[in-house]
């Protein structure tokens, strides 16, 4: 049973979507503005309907039950405020500092292992173990990584057999990228398919898409043809 | 030499004609839709092993760190694996890494209401929504390290004391994290809680899919899971067709759209831009 | 107490204390400096989640300045200002349902779809006029992208399963060791940046200006 705020849901979302679908019509309108400022008016509100909730969940309740040591977080988050008062901005300098000291020992002593001694001896250990076709992926992938590599030195000159090892980096970069950038689209595709099926799944959803496409479109060309577009359109 | 005017337009049409067609090449499968095969890759049937060994009553962490647009490509991964989470009877806690995402564990459970019934499934004895907990790595690291003392609540303000959270103190008490991601809390959980050797596997989008397997290669996740067309194939594996499937006529004809413009370019730049400057 | 808070030592030497009681308790088993850790991690947690205040700040005052230039079409700086004031005010009145509820799908989810659909758009234009095979280098990319642009078309798959090994091996080898090196190579700056600023070599990061030090 389809309810009239279902349906309320379905027009202005499908009308907003549309008028944010106008930009491909390579002008920027209203209409877009329209769409552009709605989500950045209701996204940054419900931003600060969650954090201020999760500010609340996780600081006051637990101060409630009995956590006092986290009436520092509040007075340092009041501190770290002061960053914009143009006499007494130097005062959020203590929580920026312990902030970002906190921030480098949760980063540092995870990295270290995650994206640098981990991924060396992932590349470089197992090379003869395995069938023929897990050595090649294998001696591939270990060839690639020093390849690629090479080519990313800038600090010293390249020449003779590294001068060639970045030669042979570039082009395994470029067919890497080849395949990233399938990848990729692959990616985006989905997210533009993932949002077409929101609109014509159920089918009751497919004519108010259609009239949104139409409207959306004959409006913005109406408002080209006759110069409404450059009058009304916010300037950036 | 005279222009060619097959050429010159391959390679100087304006733009909007390939927003025009690849717009078309999706909305009419998925209007119409005709139903093509697909073909299952390996790193799916590794994820597929990975969630399916989740036995009755294990701790699974689901947490979705991805805005509302990621959710479109990746909701056929999500609802598929949540169903396999289902019906092992395990215990489910919800987390998501994005204000936008607070909407999507409703969408998810509405989708599987059949199976929660069917299981037997009752808030707060085999899962729980959290919310929104993982603004930060600080945030991710704190729940790693001691959970009752960083979440106490649920998402409407509810405490989690009569819950089965109330098991759950540190990174060894999950027996699987399965997250949904566009890239935002992902590394914090890989690098708090999976390098602590908490079992985890991801559902990300094909932007991230580069960048995510060298884990799957070194160990730290079991599995990952590509993109919509990964989730197809799960809703294939697991039995359930769902928009996975149905989008994956529209997926096709976006790709060949694609090569065919890409061919079509070259054609043109051949036959044409490379002649009008001078053969170069 | 200004020229206190003021000192570049005192905040290079708090932050450096705060570095060392988060990286330590990992490597080293010591309970009590695991739970002063937690706490610490947690305290920086929400101070982190306060600072959206700052971003908020700045938008609002962008808003507001346009507002009051009147600039070509300052109204929509005005109806964004009202909407956020909006939705927090909708909050009060539940999230389950309601003006809140209403808004979160009939607004922000579309539009946050759109947001990042339209790049479809963007990246078949760009590929389809940019994509040529001029060179060696092009020529590598065209051919790899296009296998494993064939191969991720679920029909292909389907009538063409020999495609499946060799898409395959493009993607998880040389994909992968791109997506490694850039790893191990963004691993590397993180760790000489981390450290640099812990010795007080990048003050900007922390407020400091050049004249100040």
């Amino acid at each position: 049973m389809v309810t009239m705020i279902d349906y309320s849901i379905t027009i202005v979302g499908t009308f907003l979507a549309m008028c944010m679908f106008s930009t491909l019509y390579g002008k920027s309108s209203p209409l877009y503005a329209l769409a552009e400022e709605s989500y950045i008016g209701f996204g940054t509100g419900l931003t600060i309907v969650i954090n201020a909730e999760y500010i609340w969940r996780t600081g006051i309740v637990n101060i409630m039950q009995g956590d006092y040591i986290l009436i520092l977080a509040l007075i340092l988050g009041a501190m770290i405020l002061l960053r914009v008062h143009p006499k007494y901005n130097y005062i959020a300098r203590i929580p920026i500092a312990i902030a970002l000291g906190a921030q480098f020992g949760l980063n540092l002593r995870t990295i270290i292992f995650s994206g640098f001694t981990q991924q060396i001896v992932a590349t470089i250990v197992p090379l003869f173990e395995g069938d023929m076709v897990t050595i090649l992926y294998r001696w591939t992938v270990a060839l690639s990584v020093i390849f690629m590599m090479t080519f990313f030195f800038y600090t010293i000159e390249l020449s003779g057999s590294l001068k060639t090892s970045a030669k042979i980096g570039e082009y395994f970069l470029y067919t890497a990228f080849g395949a990233i950038f399938a990848q990729t689209f692959m990616g985006r595709l989905g997210l533009f398919v993932g949002f077409m099926q929101s609109f014509t799944v159920p089918p009751w959803k497919q004519p108010i898409l259609l009239a949104a496409m139409i409207i959306v479109f004959v409006a913005v060309v109406v408002m080209d043809r006759t110069g409404m577009l450059e009058k009304y359109t916010p300037v950036e | 030499m005279s222009d060619n005017g097959l050429m010159k337009t391959l390679a100087t049409y304006d733009r909007r004609w390939v927003y025009l067609v690849l717009f078309l090449v999706v909305i009419i499968p998925l209007l119409n839709p005709i139903g093509m095969p697909i073909s299952v890759s390996p790193d799916t049937v590794q994820y597929h092993a990975a969630i399916s060994s989740v036995e009755e009553g294990d701790h699974i962490f689901f947490t979705l760190n991805t805005e509302f647009s990621g959710y479109n490509e990746i909701q056929s991964g999500i609802i598929a694996t949540m169903r396999v989470f289902i019906e092992s009877n395990s215990k489910i806690c919800v987390a998501v890494g994005h204000p936008e995402a607070t909407g999507i564990p409703e969408l998810v459970f509405q989708k599987l209401e059949h199976e929660l019934e069917q299981n037997g499934y009752q808030y707060g004895e085999d899962y729980v929504i959290l919310g929104y907990v993982m603004p930060n790595e600080a945030s991710v690291a704190a729940m790693a390290q001691d959970f009752q003392g960083t979440i106490s609540q649920d998402w409407l303000g509810r405490s989690i004391d009569d819950t089965f959270l109330s098991e759950i103190n540190t990174w060894e008490d999950w027996d699987l994290i399965a997250d949904f991601t566009t890239g935002l809390a992902t590394t914090y959980l890989l690098n708090h809680f999976a390098l602590r050797g908490t079992p985890m596997t991801v559902n990300c989008i094909g932007v991230m899919i580069a960048s995510q397997k060298p884990y799957v290669d070194t160990g730290v996740y079991l599995a990952v899971l590509q993109s919509m067309r990964g989730g197809a194939e799960l809703e294939y594996l697991t039995g359930h067709p769902g928009p996975g499937l149905t989008a994956m006529d529209a997926f096709t004809f976006g790709h060949y759209m694609l090569l065919l413009f890409i061919i079509a370019g070259n054609i043109g730049y051949y036959g044409y831009s490379r002649k009008q400057v001078g053969g170069r | 107490m200004s020229d206190i808070l003021k000192n570049r030592e005192l905040q290079l030497a708090i932050m450096a204390l705060a570095f060392l009681l988060v990286f330590v308790p990992y490597f080293i088993e010591s309970p009590g400096l695991e739970t002063a850790s937690t706490k610490l991690i947690t305290i920086t947690a929400i101070v982190n989640a306060v600072t959206l205040v700052l971003a908020l700040q700045s938008q609002v005052k962008r808003g507001l300045n346009v507002i009051q230039r009147r600039q070509t079409g300052w109204y929509f700086k005005a109806y964004m200002i009202i909407t956020m004031i909006l939705m927090v005010i909708f909050a009060f009145f539940g999230r389950e349902t309601g003006p809140y509820h209403w808004v979160m799908y009939a607004v922000v989810n579309p539009l946050s779809s759109v947001n990042y659909g339209i790049l479809a758009f963007y990246m078949a234009s760009t590929a389809a006029r940019a994509f040529r095979a001029r060179n060696t280098q092009a020529i590598l990319l065209l051919t790899t992208g296009f296998i494993v642009l064939l191969y991720q078309a679920p029909l292909t798959g389907a009538y063409a399963p020999w495609l499946e090994p060799i898409a395959l091996y493009f993607g998880n080898t040389f994909g992968m060791a791109a997506g490694r090196m850039f790893l191990i190579s963004v691993t590397v700056g993180a760790i000489v940046f981390g450290v640099r600023v812990l010795l007080g070599k990048e003050t900007s990061v922390l407020g400091i200006r050049q004249e100040d030090t």
